[in-house]
């Protein structure tokens, strides 16, 4: 989570009231200043009105589309970073909406985790963070470079895939990442599908036995409906 | 004629049939009439040079010194060719010896020519004051010491007339023919057509409701029994996708109702429910767990569209081997879980090169691995097998599950199909993902099917065209 001085400002352009309000209310409480426009034509004059870090823009929007306001921005050389929401999920799409000036693309529906981390990636690019060797989260570490992982001081044995499910979930910081999250960042899989839900399943409860099983501590955290953390319980 | 007004076909048939009759029946007519016409003039001249012959011989100059001609040759005085007969004789210098009395004192073919009749019988047509024209032929003649022309000819009017008639006839007997041509051809047109026209409205009638009705074929080796078994296959076929959409469409909206119906359950609950904090969190999870199973369906259908728009092979060059690598490194750790061992003997033809969509088979040869492992007992093997014959490559998958129905063999792969078994298993999915297989492997030019002569497990065979092969691997 990020510290007050660093409260970057969100611009929503949604126009879909129900899915637009629980955005405003999941970025806020990820500590981010979340501002929300129904309409490109609005979205453009909140542009000007602040200093805006990130726009979260819909390609679905009444009268003028998000491609549309996007082209505006980016003629308009606007210093701002776009990441678009949309349900024609295709490569195409994807392809269109890179091109367009799209830093990033979702597509419909998302898991908030994914959101989240998205958002968080793309404001990274603004605010430089130090990157380490090693992480750790409780007394649990892991060594990015010799790709060894220890705990308490003992050694665990992981395999390659499991270590890197490890990493991920510990450089997410105790955020939850979604099962869309890991097949995409680390199975490389670019559709999700049945069995890989299987094997993320089967390959978390392994990565349990082996991180946590011998130790009272439980750091690897299954949230129903959303996803795994690895973070330190709290209390 | 403007083609566009005779619509039907039998008119068209019956017009175009007239008018070849009508061209073939009037070149005909040319010609019979010309033959004949050569033929009987001919006949003519054969006859006037046989009668001037004769006539030769009965010339006679009497003590007189006046040419005769001896009458009494002729048996029957009525004979037509001594009432005809239309003569003249001349000296060479042109003094009319002798002229026959229907010439009526005018003179036949005017002075002599020069050479005529010199030596053989000439032939000519003259014209008569009264405008009858003659066939006429000359000869010189030496009678008695003198030299005399001779000149017979007959009347061709008779002849003319004959002909007239002749093409007369013929010309009328043309439209007659051809009107009993046409009517004759109409009726047979429309009797070859009229198992076309049944055909016709038998199709009418079969709309979206009926297509389990056919045409009658009432003789399958005729050009219009071949038409109708086209056009039942095509019905079959129309049939079989409209049930297959039919039965698609109820189980993909039940699929997609069902984690509603779950959803809106947990959601109304929880609303009625007083107290808050553990309970809620429960019911959004649940809630979330639904919309899960929700996305995974709609993924699913996606992927289906998304093969079934491929038409043809895709993009992509591909080693078959190296995706079922891919597949069994990805879900290896299920069958690690379960103790199931993945044996094969895949080595040996990485030089294989497949063409298509290799997301799309990935995602096939992913399904198919995984329902294997999904139906293996614990502390089993899964058999994979690859070869190469006839520009296709095969692979087995063989597991030592409870193997499948031979009555289910076909249904496996129809989508939203879940076996009696499948539906206790964990985490059984939608039961789309052998129908993905299935369309994506036969959208690439090839066949999935499960083995039915295996007497343990399930065996599934796929079998995909080769693109080329990549030697000195």
């Amino acid at each position: 989570m990020l510290n007050a001085s660093q409260r970057s400002h969100i611009l929503v352009v949604e126009d879909d009231s129900k899915l637009a309000s629980a955005l405003v209310a999941g970025i806020e409480s990820d500590g981010h200043q979340v501002t929300w426009a129904s309409s490109a034509e609005e979205g453009f004059y909140q542009l000007h009105q602040q200093k805006t870090d990130l726009l979260v823009l819909d390609v679905t929007l009444p009268r003028r589309d998000g491609f549309d306001l996007l082209r505006q921005i980016r003629e308009d050389r606007i210093d701002v970073r776009v990441l678009m929401l949309t349900s024609h999920n295709s490569v195409e799409d994807r392809v269109h909406g890179l091109r367009t000036g799209a830093d990033d693309y979702l597509g419909k529906p998302f898991s908030f985790p994914e959101l989240l981390a998205r958002i968080d990636a793309l404001l990274r690019r603004i605010l430089p963070q130090a990157t380490s060797e090693s992480v750790t989260v409780g007394d649990l570490s892991l060594n990015t470079k010799t790709r060894a992982a220890s705990r308490a001081g003992k050694t665990i044995e992981l395999s390659a895939r499991e270590f890197d499910l490890l990493l991920y979930l510990a450089e997410n910081g105790g955020r939850t990442v979604s099962r869309e999250m890991l097949a995409r960042d680390v199975w490389k899989e670019s559709s999700r599908y049945t069995p890989l839900d299987n094997v993320i399943d089967v390959q978390i409860n392994r990565l349990r036995k082996k991180v946590d099983d011998s130790f009272s501590v439980k750091l690897i955290h299954t949230v129903r409906g959303l996803g795994f953390s690895l973070r330190e319980p709290e209390g | 004629m403007n083609w566009c007004l005779v619509k039907q076909i039998r008119s068209r048939l019956t017009v175009w049939y007239i008018a070849v009759l009508a061209m073939i029946l009037a070149v005909y007519v040319v010609l019979v009439f010309a033959f004949q016409y050569r033929f009987i003039r001919n006949q003519i001249f054969h006859d006037e040079v046989q009668d001037l012959v004769t006539v030769e011989g009965l010339l006679y100059f009497d003590d007189a010194g006046a040419l005769k001609l001896q009458q009494d040759y002729f048996s029957h005085p009525q004979s037509h060719l001594l009432i005809d007969r239309l003569m003249e004789v001349h000296d060479l210098s042109g003094v009319v010896l002798y002229r026959t009395p229907n010439l009526a004192g005018e003179s036949l073919g005017g002075p002599s020519l020069p050479n005529e009749g010199d030596d053989r019988f000439d032939q000519r047509v003259v014209r008569l004051s009264d405008g009858t024209h003659v066939s006429l032929v000359s000869h010189l003649h030496t009678m008695q010491g003198r030299v005399v022309l001779i000149r017979l000819g007959y009347s061709l009017a008779p002849f003319r007339m004959r002909m007239t008639q002749f093409l007369e006839i013929l010309l009328i007997a043309i439209p007659i023919a051809l009107v009993f041509a046409g009517f004759a051809g109409y009726q047979i047109a429309r009797q070859a057509l009229k198992p076309l026209e049944e055909m016709a409205s038998t199709a009418k009638q079969i709309t979206a409701r009926n297509l389990n009705e056919r045409l009658l074929i009432e003789n399958p080796d005729d050009e219009l029994g071949h038409m109708a078994a086209v056009f039942n296959d095509l019905l079959d076929r129309l049939e079989q996708a409209f049930q297959q959409l039919h039965s698609f469409t109820g189980d993909a909206a039940h699929e997609l109702r069902a984690p509603m119906a779950a959803i809106r359950a947990v959601g109304e609950i929880a609303l009625r429910e007083q107290e808050t904090g553990e309970r809620d969190k429960d019911a959004l999870a649940s809630i979330l767990e639904e919309t899960a199973r929700l996305e995974d369906t709609i993924e699913g259908l996606l992927l289906l569209a998304r093969a079934e728009a491929a038409r043809s092979i895709g993009p992509d060059n591909y080693s078959l081997v190296e995706v079922l690598g891919e597949v069994t490194e990805v879900l290896g750790v299920l069958a690690e879980e379960r103790r199931i061992r993945l044996s094969s003997n895949i080595h040996a033809a990485s030089g294989i090169v497949l063409s298509g969509d290799r997301g799309l088979i990935r995602s096939a040869v992913m399904n198919v691995v995984h329902n294997a492992i999904k139906f293996s007992p614990n502390d089993s093997t899964i058999t994979f097998t690859h070869s190469v014959a006839e520009g296709q490559v095969q692979l087995t998958v063989q597991d030592q599950g409870p193997g499948i129905e031979r009555s289910e063999l076909e249904s496996i792969f129809g989508r939203f199909y879940t076996s009696p078994a499948g539906q206790t298993a964990p985490n059984s999915g939608a039961g789309l993902g052998l129908s993905i297989a299935q369309l994506v492997i036969q959208r690439s030019g090839g066949e999935i099917f499960f083995d039915p002569d295996v007497s343990v497990g399930a065996c599934c065979v796929i079998r995909l065209p080769v693109h080329r092969v990549v030697s000195g691997q």
